[in-house]
C-alpha cells in the first residue's frame, strides 16, 4: 500500500511541476510549491505515523513548517514588494516548448531508471529522478529569480523523496539539509530584492 | 570534544560580533580568528581522535591550520579594506559575523566522520558566504552573487542524490564504518561519480566552475581571498575522504578526466582576461582541477595536492589581497590600466609578481613540487602523452598570468606614473607570500604526517 501511495504522491509531484511550466505567474508558482510541500509533508507524517517513527513525524513537520508555510510565505511576502516580477512575460522557452520537454523529461527520467538503477530493485525511483529533472529544466527556461529558486526547491524535494525511497538518511542530517534549504531561501530572497535581472552584458562579468 | 574549539572560537566570534559587541565587532573577530589559529596549532600535537562523529587525523589538522592562518590574515586585513569601502550591501559588522560563521563551518566540517553532514556544511558555506560575494552591491555583484547560490546550490544537489546513493549502498555515511569494509557495486560507483560532479560545482570544476570568476571576480578582496584559498580545497575534502574509502579505476578515470578539463580550460581562460582579479579566478580553476587529479590519482600525488593546496592557500590569498590594494588605490579593475605597479605600489607591485610566481607552481614555491608529484604521477599511470599535455597546460596557465603580471608591475612605459599610497595592512599578503616560499622546507614533515591518508 506505501508504494502506491508513493507512487501517487509522486505523480502528483510531477504533474504540479509540469503545470509551473505553463505558468505565467510567479505568485502561482509560489502557490503550487507550497501545495507541493505539503503533499510532501503530509505523506511524510502518515509514514511516520503508520510506521511510529518518531523521527519521521518530526521530519514531515519540519517540511510542513519550513517548506510549505515559511518559505512560500517568505517568498510572497518578498514579490508583494516587487510587483513587476509578479509575472514573467517572455520565457526563455516557449510554454508549447516547455511542456513538450517536460513530459520528455518524464521519459527520460523513466529510461535514467531503467538503464542505470533498474538493478537496485526501486522500481518507483523514476519518480523523484523526474521531479529532479522538473526542477533543473524551470531553472535553466526561466530567467525570473523566483522561479529559478522554485527550480531548486522542487529539485530539493525531489531528494526528500528519493531519500525516502531509498532508506531514510539520519535525521540529523535531514534536519540540517532542511534547514540549509532554508537558509539557501533566506540568503536569495534578501538578493532578489536588490538585484535586477534584465541587465545587458556586464563587462564585469565577461569572459 | 577539543577538536570543535577553532570551529567554536569562529562561531562565538560571530555571534558576539552580531549581538553583544557590534560596537567591537572587529576586535571580537581579530580575537576570534587568533584563538582559532593557537588552537589549530596546538591540535597539532594532540592524537588523532576517532568516534561516531568526529574523524580527526593529520589530514584534518592540516586543513584546520590551513583555514585558521587564512582567517586570521582576511579579518586583519577587512578591517583596513573595509574602511575605503563604502555603499556595501552589508554593515561592517554582519561583514565580519558572516565571515566569522561561514570560516566557523569549514573549520567544523574538516572533522566530521559523516558524509552526510559534509554535504550539510558545504551547502552551509554556500548561504553564508552568498551576501559577502554581493557585499558591493552593484548590478555585476548582485548578478555574480545570484549565479554563485544557484549554480552552487543545484550542484550541491546532485552531490546530495550521491550521499543518498552512497547510503543507499552502504547503509552507512561514516567514513570510520567505510574504511572498514569492502566498498563495492554499481550504485556504489555511481554514488562516486555525482559526489565528484556535486562537490566539484563547488571546488570549481570544469564545466561547472561558471560561477567562480564571477564570485572571485566581484567579491571584496578579502572574500575572494579566502574563497580560493581555504572554501575550495575545503569542498575538495570530502572527495579527499571518498577515495580514501574507495578506489575504482573508472572513478579515478572519470574525476582525471574533469581535473584535466579544468586544467586545461583554466590555464586557456588566462589568455583573454581582461580584468586581474577574473585572471587569478581562473589560475585557480587551473589549481583545482590540478588538486582533483592529484586526488584521483592516490599516493604520492595525494602528498602533491596537499602541498599544492597548503601552498596555494597562502599564495593566492595573498595575490588577491593584493589586488585589493590595487582596486583601492588605482581605481580600476583592468588589466590594461595598470602599468608600474612597482613604482606606484612598490610592496603590492613586488609581492604580486612573487605571488603570481607561486601560484602558477614557479620553483623554489612548494606549489612547483606539488605539481612534479602530480605530473609524474600521471605521467606514470597514464603515459608520457596524458603527462606532457597536462605540463603544456600548466605551462601555458605560468606564461599567460605572469606575463600579465610581469606587465602591470614592471611595464612602465605608456602611463605616467605617479606613487598612490598602500594600505598599512599590507603586511598581511607580504607575510602571507613569503609564508608560502617556505612551504616547500616542511615538506618532508607534511609527507610524514599524512603518510597514513596515502593508499
Amino acid at each position: 500500500m506505501e508504494k502506491e501511495i508513493f507512487a501517487l504522491v509522486g505523480f502528483w509531484e510531477i504533474m504540479l511541476s509540469i503545470f509551473m511550466q505553463w505558468q505565467a505567474y510567479t505568485i502561482s508558482n509560489i502557490k503550487t510549491f507550497s501545495v507541493q510541500s505539503w503533499i510532501l509533508g503530509i505523506f511524510l507524517l502518515w509514514a511516520g505515523v503508520f510506521h511510529g517513527f518518531i523521527a519521521l513525524i518530526i521530519l514531515a513537520l519540519l517540511t510542513i513548517i519550513t517548506r510549505a508555510i515559511a518559505m512560500p510565505l517568505y517568498l510572497g511576502n518578498t514579490i508583494r514588494k516587487q510587483i513587476y516580477r509578479a509575472r514573467e512575460n517572455k520565457h526563455r522557452i516557449s510554454t508549447g516548448l516547455s511542456i513538450l520537454i517536460s513530459l520528455l523529461l518524464a521519459v527520460f527520467g523513466y529510461l535514467v531508471y531503467y538503464l542505470i538503477l533498474a538493478g537496485h530493485g526501486q522500481s518507483l525511483v523514476s519518480i523523484p529522478i523526474t521531479l529532479m529533472l522538473q526542477g533543473a529544466f524551470l531553472i535553466v527556461s526561466r530567467s525570473n529569480a523566483y522561479s529559478q529558486l522554485i527550480g531548486y526547491l522542487v529539485m530539493e524535494n525531489s531528494m526528500f523523496l528519493l531519500s525516502f525511497l531509498f532508506s531514510e538518511l539520519p535525521f540529523i542530517i535531514e534536519a540540517g539539509i532542511i534547514l540549509d534549504v532554508l537558509g539557501v531561501v533566506v540568503v536569495a530572497g534578501l538578493l532578489m530584492r536588490v538585484r535586477d535581472e534584465d541587465i545587458e552584458k556586464e563587462e564585469e562579468l565577461l569572459g | 570534544m577539543i577538536y570543535l574549539l577553532p570551529s567554536i572560537s569562529a562561531t562565538l566570534g560571530a555571534i558576539l560580533s552580531f549581538s553583544l559587541f557590534r560596537n567591537k565587532h572587529k576586535e571580537v573577530s581579530v580575537l576570534a580568528s587568533f584563538l582559532a589559529l593557537m588552537f589549530s596549532i596546538f591540535l597539532l600535537f594532540e592524537p588523532d581522535s576517532f568516534t561516531a562523529f568526529f574523524y580527526v587525523d593529520s589530514l584534518s589538522k592540516i586543513f584546520l591550520l590551513m583555514i585558521s592562518c587564512v582567517y586570521l590574515g582576511v579579518v586583519i586585513f577587512s578591517i583596513g579594506y573595509l574602511e575605503h569601502s563604502h555603499g556595501h550591501l552589508v554593515k561592517s559588522y554582519q561583514y565580519f559575523s558572516l565571515l566569522d560563521i561561514f570560516v566557523g563551518v569549514m573549520l567544523f566540517s574538516v572533522t566530521l566522520n559523516n558524509f552526510g553532514l559534509f554535504w550539510v556544511s558545504i551547502e552551509g558555506t554556500t548561504f553564508a558566504t552568498a551576501l559577502l560575494v554581493a557585499s558591493e552591491n552593484d548590478i555585476a555583484a548582485l548578478e555574480a552573487a545570484w549565479r554563485y547560490i544557484m549554480i552552487v546550490s543545484v550542484g550541491l544537489t546532485i552531490g546530495l542524490v550521491g550521499t543518498l546513493f552512497l547510503y543507499s549502498s552502504a547503509h552507512t555515511l561514516s567514513i570510520t564504518d567505510l574504511l572498514s569494509r569492502q566498498n563495492q557495486g554499481s550504485l556504489f560507483f555511481l554514488s562516486g561519480m555525482l559526489l565528484v560532479v556535486g562537490y566539484g560545482t563547488k571546488i570549481g570544476i570544469f564545466p561547472m566552475y561558471t560561477w567562480l570568476p564571477d564570485a572571485h571576480g566581484k567579491a571584496p578582496a578579502p572574500i575572494s581571498a579566502i574563497f580560493s584559498a581555504v572554501l575550495l580545497p575545503v569542498s575538495l575534502y570530502p572527495l579527499i575522504r571518498f577515495f580514501e574509502v574507495y578506489q575504482n579505476p573508472s572513478l579515478s578515470k572519470f574525476a582525471f578526466v574533469l581535473g584535466f578539463l579544468s586544467v586545461m580550460t583554466g590555464s586557456i581562460m588566462t589568455l583573454n582576461q581582461r580584468l586581474y582579479k577574473r585572471l587569478f579566478a581562473y589560475s585557480s580553476v587551473e589549481n583545482m582541477g590540478l588538486s582533483l587529479i592529484g586526488v584521483s590519482l592516490g599516493s604520492y600525488a595525494l602528498v602533491g595536492t596537499i602541498v599544492l593546496i597548503f601552498t596555494h592557500a597562502f599564495a593566492k590569498s595573498g595575490v588577491f589581497m593584493l589586488t585589493g590594494n590595487m582596486l583601492h588605490e588605482l581605481k580600476t579593475r583592468k588589466i590594461e590600466d595598470v602599468k608600474g605597479l612597482i613604482k606606484i605600489m612598490p610592496k603590492t607591485g613586488l609581492f604580486l609578481f612573487f605571488g603570481a610566481l607561486a601560484v602558477t607552481g614557479t620553483p623554489p614555491f612548494a606549489t612547483f613540487f606539488g605539481e612534479l608529484l602530480i605530473v609524474s604521477k600521471t605521467i606514470n599511470y597514464y603515459g608520457w602523452t596524458v603527462g606532457v599535455a597536462l605540463f603544456f597546460f600548466l605551462v601555458c596557465g605560468f606564461l599567460f598570468i605572469n606575463y600579465r603580471v610581469i606587465n602591470m608591475v614592471f611595464n612602465d612605459e605608456t602611463k605616467p606614473v605617479s606613487s598612490a599610497k598602500e594600505s598599512p595592512f599590507t603586511f598581511v599578503p607580504v607575510i602571507f607570500i613569503t609564508l608560502a616560499a617556505f612551504v616547500i622546507l616542511i615538506v618532508p614533515i607534511f609527507y610524514r604526517f599524512i603518510e597514513g591518508v596515502i593508499k
